[in-house]
């Protein structure tokens, strides 16, 4: 038993980071009722930007270029962290707008669209990045490893699992104790009533979406050091996302949580046993759940249905 | 909105204009696609996605149910023609039967999971699904080949009785695959016409008063995604045939998804022949702005936007409407008593 611990361990941040990724994504469908496909796009495309102002890219080798690489390194990383979310929220804000003419249709039509936009996305990454591998340099204070136990774990994933709990913490809050969030959460519940209350439903619909892809972003920027950076990275990271939100219940934040941490020590102790078929693991798990409880685990009903 | 229900189904005899036009062109592409720029493997590859679109719509169109995993059956359809060729007998008609068998009993059991959903649940679960036999096909190393596939798959000779014509050049091979597509597309045809068609539209229509007129609405869905699946494995044996490999990359999330694309841009919502446009105007995309510039799928992704945007009914909901505008401009035209027929 007690070698299965750092597999646990393992486990539990990989469902954090799972969490992390799903964190806009079920935002997106719980508010809007669009499962957006281009979420690891967005992601991929968080990552890239962060790429491209680590490197200083925007400027060339300007002087403004030369001057922006002498600063440090972890400087430019925390800026990174604003700037790539931006930019990806404005990218989802531009297939927010591509997606009005969906709404009151189909919930299948939105899912076509991202699927759409996620190709596009995909081709301009490779358009401007090239198709290779790229790397996401991170500063040295949380790079390299530690021991702990006699096992020896990697820093930057301790890292990025605390930045995944802190970012849930962060989107419950807003969620729950903020009045942006009570908006939020009852043009979802009823949005005829919120529009009759006075509040501008398109720009509201606009403004989560841009939240969603910057969560989506922001996802990008603290895992690719972990998974690595490439143009199809997206279409690896939407699956175990909307695998959570299947598991956890449509719309539930608490369940996209809870799902993600069980996806993540599900593939992290079946690592243990038989490493070529872990992330199998998850879909063995989505078929279990799912054939039992048809709406996830915290689930309540959805238009999504129909 | 208009939906398939919307232009009246003909019935009777599948001997219409469109699928003579359909045979005209399937029969004599041959002679006239290398003098159009185009080349005889397209041709092959243009067939036996046609046909599984076409077996795609069944359930995608007419029954409603959105399926983003359909690519697994195709593959596995592959996958069985060419391990029956390599490790049972070298035989046409033997491999093309465990083709189906195999993708229809694959799509059974997965069926049987998801029957008794719709809606976006359905389409959730048909891709994890999907992505358990693409997963599959990868790691199974020893059965499958992993991410290389099963290689040199030989292209069996036709027997006819008494007969064997030798069909491994690709010129014999699309006369072969255009007969089966004909074939196909008259008993589809013939199907979805039938009272069966009607009641798949019903169901989709509304999935509680179908259940309340009496029809089992569990074994239909099951059934006809049971037939999809089987299509998609003839169309995989076809396609380990003509690619004389089998590889996992058709079973993945992107090639479901381009399946689902190629539907909805031809218009499989609206129209029996939506599938065929789409088909056409991807590969058609894929070869002309392909040939201009690497980057082909950012273009054809965002026409795919637009049309989800402007037009989600595809090319053949476009053509329904100019014919609409053109009849009310000459009411003289239209009698109550003609029938338009399906476009």
């Amino acid at each position: 038993m007690i070698e299965l611990v750092p597999h646990i361990i393992n486990g539990l941040t990989l469902g954090l980071l799972f969490a992390l990724i799903a964190l806009g994504f079920t935002l997106i469908v719980g508010v809007m009722e669009v499962i957006n496909l281009a979420h690891g796009s967005l992601f991929a495309l968080g990552a890239y930007f962060a790429l491209a102002t680590i490197g200083g890219e925007w400027f060339g080798s300007t002087d403004i270029g030369v001057w922006w690489l002498s600063l440090p390194i972890s400087m430019r990383y925390v800026l990174a962290l604003f700037i790539g979310p931006l930019l990806a929220a404005g990218a989802g804000m531009i297939i927010e707008l591509c997606l009005r003419p969906t709404y009151g249709k189909a919930p299948l039509y939105g899912l076509l669209l991202t699927f759409g936009a996620a190709l596009v996305i995909e081709e301009i990454v490779r358009l401007v990045w090239g198709t290779g591998e790229q790397s996401l340099t991170v500063p040295q204070v949380i790079n390299g490893a530690f021991l702990m136990g006699g096992l020896i774990f990697s820093k930057y994933k301790f890292f990025a699992a605390g930045f995944a709990l802190i970012a849930i913490g962060g989107v419950w809050f807003f969620l729950e104790r903020t009045p942006y969030g009570a908006i939020i959460k009852a043009g979802s519940h009823d949005s005829e009533m919120v529009r009759a209350l006075g509040y501008d439903l398109s720009k509201l619909r606009l403004l989560v979406f841009g939240f969603g892809a910057a969560l989506a972003g922001l996802a990008g920027i603290i895992l690719t050091p972990i998974w690595g950076l490439r143009p199809h990275v997206g279409l690896d990271v939407v699956i175990p996302a909307f695998l959570i939100i299947v598991i956890g219940g449509v719309g539930s934040f608490w369940g996209a949580v809870l799902a993600a941490v069980l996806v993540g020590l599900s593939v992290g102790v079946t690592g243990a046993y038989l490493p070529a078929w872990s992330m199998m693991s998850m879909y063995l798990l989505l078929i279990a759940v799912v054939g039992f409880r048809s709406r996830g685990l915290l689930g309540r009903k959805s238009a999504l249905e129909n | 909105m208009i939906s398939l229900s919307d232009i009246p189904a003909r019935g009777g005899s599948p001997f219409t204009p469109a699928i003579g036009l359909f045979a005209l062109l399937l029969l004599t592409a041959p002679f006239w696609m290398e003098s159009v720029g185009l080349y005889q493997y397209l041709g092959i590859e243009i067939a036996i996605w046609i046909l599984f679109a076409l077996g795609f719509n069944l359930l995608f169109g007419y029954i409603g149910l959105h399926s983003f995993g359909h690519g697994a059956y195709l593959g596995i359809g592959a996958y069985a023609f060419g391990l029956f060729q390599q490790e049972v007998a070298v035989s046409l008609w033997g491999g093309i039967a465990i083709a189906i068998a195999a993708a229809a009993l694959a799509g059974a059991i997965v069926g049987a999971f998801v029957s008794h959903r719709r809606g976006i649940y359905f389409a959730l679960m048909t891709i994890a699904f999907g992505q358990v036999f693409w997963f599959a096909a990868i790691k199974l190393h020893s059965v499958t080949g992993g991410e290389d596939g099963l290689l040199g798959i030989p292209r069996p000779d036709l027997a006819l009785g008494p007969w064997h014509l030798d069909i491994s050049d690709n010129g014999t091979l699309y006369w072969f695959i255009a007969v089966i597509l004909l074939l196909a597309v008259i008993a589809l045809w013939r199907l979805v016409n039938a009272p069966f068609g009607r009641v798949l539209q019903a169901i989709r229509q509304n999935e509680t008063r179908a259940r309340f007129v009496g029809y089992n609405v569990w074994l239909i869905k099951w059934l006809t995604f049971t037939l999809s699946a089987a299509f998609a494995g003839l169309a995989g044996g076809l396609f380990a045939m003509a690619q004389e490999s089998a590889y996992p990359d058709v079973m993945s999330l992107h090639q479901s998804g381009l399946i689902v694309m190629m539907v909805l841009v031809g218009g499989g919502l609206v129209s029996f022949w939506g599938p065929v446009l789409g088909v056409l105007l991807y590969f058609i995309a894929r070869d002309v702005i392909g040939g201009i510039t690497e980057t082909w799928l950012l273009w054809f992704g965002l026409m795919f936007m637009i049309m989800v945007m402007v037009r989600p009914e595809g090319l053949a909901g476009l053509f329904h409407v100019l014919r609409q505008r053109f009849a009310q401009s000459q009411p003289k035209t239209i009698a109550s008593t003609t029938n338009p027929g399906r476009a």
